[in-house]
């Protein structure tokens, strides 16, 4: 029923590379279980379809999945999201997608923040002069256990920002953005990409 | 009803339908048939035609159905209006709500909820072609959906009914005998063998439901089997395809125009994977295309090359997956 135990060093043949769901692909006296495997009376079983990976500094081994897979955020990730607070020190971002992970939904409910510290390499005085609610932004994942994001890249930063008087689209003019409608001026941390829609 | 008994059986132990009494119906699969799914599945067993999608993990509302530890399976089995003689009241039923739940339940032992919590995952499957035994087929067609949508299982699901007509036990009931023999049940085991669903209609003796449930494990391996072959055709090849790429440039010297036109395939099978507007068929050109170069590759690099070469192409996947790996963490 399940794959015979092959020596999984010797990968000779793709077919015994490849395992479904259940396949045994070690005991725990030989590896670690690695991600995509769990552990069963001492045994390592897949969880996934995919190419068993066994490294050899770690002893451990994993399964890659072939198959598409639920999104997660890790850290290093470019994620695009909406300003729905701005506090003192830190500015509230509701996420609404990973860069390169299609339109799959993502199992993240929680909020992420950018702290002050975060938002560029320069001195940043107000945080209501670096991004307003509303805004879109793109940020980069410092830690993907409590959600901090970093903006401090020229890429990184307020994607599309609406006029706090009128609610209008601001346009970039220079360093600032300046609304079309009723030629008011205001500060933020534009992305290099700003109005581009380019992630 | 009729006067005279109908025989199920003939004389030469067939069926009506001409199957032995422990065969299955023909099995027909296809995984990853809808484009907008996370994950799907199509299949045919015997007249049944069945849809599966699977949507999520994702956010489950209402909130107060969430559960902070682990995702909530949600199950919903349908049947089309059109998919028996007379027409269906399209809607939920009395019948398939059970269904729904305890086929929910055939899953929560094998999916890996613990690592979704506060989420969703749902599972539709929609008869198309009813001929008895829909919700074994449903949970077959939900498990291999499941897997296309990446979603981690301890196993395989795997289910199959057993049934008793003109006194005997039979697998896999087909309509006529569904309807008008004296027992069904349908079973769902993991590859384990444990029961993750099992349910009765009519009446069967204790010794035939042992013997029953002997007839039925024999059924559920059979699919299982289907089910396996299914999986090595849909993502076995697929990633030979994919690791190969990823190596040809390392390892073997292949001409320099060869390399650029595999990784021109190459990119744009990702994008194709990535963009959701691109058709699946599309995407299916491509991966074709990118095959038979990669076999017109392997093709002279028999002719030129020996085998420890392969070893070193082998070993050089292995680096590149796990150097993947150890950035994700």
């Amino acid at each position: 029923m399940t794959l015979e135990s092959e020596e999984l060093e010797e990968l000779e043949d793709y077919e015994s590379n490849f395992v479904m769901p259940g396949d045994f692909v070690g005991t725990t006296e030989e590896y670690i279980p690695g991600e995509g495997t769990y552990m069963y009376h001492g045994n390592i079983h897949s969880l996934v379809a995919g190419d068993v990976v066994v490294d050899d500094n770690s002893r451990s081994v994993s399964v890659i999945p072939n198959t598409k897979t639920p999104p997660s955020i890790k850290e290093g990730d470019i994620v695009i999201g909406g300003i729905t607070d701005v506090r003192d020190s830190v500015a509230i971002v509701g996420l609404e997608a990973i860069k390169d992970e299609g339109e799959r939904e993502f199992q993240e409910s929680r909020p992420a923040a950018i702290h002050v510290s975060n938002v560029k390499d320069a001195y940043v005085k107000k945080l209501s002069d670096e991004f307003a609610p509303f805004d879109i932004v793109k940020g980069k994942i410092k830690s993907a256990k409590n959600l901090s994001l970093s903006t401090s890249e020229d890429s990184l930063g307020v994607m599309k920002a609406y006029c706090t008087n009128c609610r209008n689209a601001m346009e970039k003019d220079n360093n600032k953005l300046k609304c079309p409608n009723c030629g008011k001026t205001e500060k933020r941390k534009i992305s290099s990409d700003y109005g581009t829609g380019i992630i | 009803m009729n006067n005279e008994p109908t025989k199920f059986i003939d004389e030469n132990g067939l069926r009506v339908d001409g199957r032995r009494t422990d065969e299955i119906r023909p099995m027909k699969v296809d995984i990853g048939v809808l484009s907008r799914a996370d994950g799907s599945c199509y299949l045919e067993w015997g007249n049944n035609k069945i849809i599966s999608a699977v949507y999520g993990p994702r956010e489950l509302h209402p909130r107060r159905m969430q559960r902070p530890d682990a995702a909530v399976i949600r199950y919903k089995y349908n049947m089309a209006s059109f998919s028996v003689e007379d027409r269906q009241r399209p809607g939920p039923s009395r019948r398939s709500s059970e269904i729904s739940k305890v086929s929910s339940e055939a899953f929560e032992p094998v999916v890996m909820t613990q690592f979704y919590p506060n989420t969703v995952i749902d599972v539709f499957s929609e008869v198309l072609e009813a001929d008895a035994g829909t919700r074994t087929a449903a949970i077959n067609a939900a498990t291999l959906a499941l897997i296309d949508a990446g979603i981690p299982l301890k196993s395989l699901v795997s289910a199959c009914a057993v049934g008793k007509v003109d006194g005997q036990l039979v697998l896999d009931l087909n309509k006529k005998e569904d309807n008008e023999g004296e027992a069904d049940l349908p079973v769902a085991i993991t590859q384990d063998g444990e029961i993750t669903l099992i349910q009765m209609d009519g009446h069967l003796t204790e010794d035939e439901i042992k013997q029953a449930m002997e007839l039925v494990k024999n059924g559920c391996q059979q699919i299982q089997q289907i089910q396996r072959e299914a999986l090595l055709k849909k993502f076995g090849q697929y990633e030979e395809a994919d690791t190969e790429i990823q190596s040809v440039p390392l390892t073997k010297k292949s001409s320099k125009q060869e390399t650029e036109s595999v990784d021109t395939e190459s990119s744009e099978l990702i994008s194709g994977n990535i963009l959701s507007d691109e058709s699946s068929e599309n995407r299916e050109e491509q991966e074709t295309d990118t095959l038979d170069i990669l076999e017109d590759e392997t093709e002279q690099s028999e002719d030129n090359e020996d085998d420890s070469d392969e070893e070193d192409f082998f070993v050089e996947i292995v680096r590149n997956n796990t150097e993947g790996e150890s950035d994700d963490q």
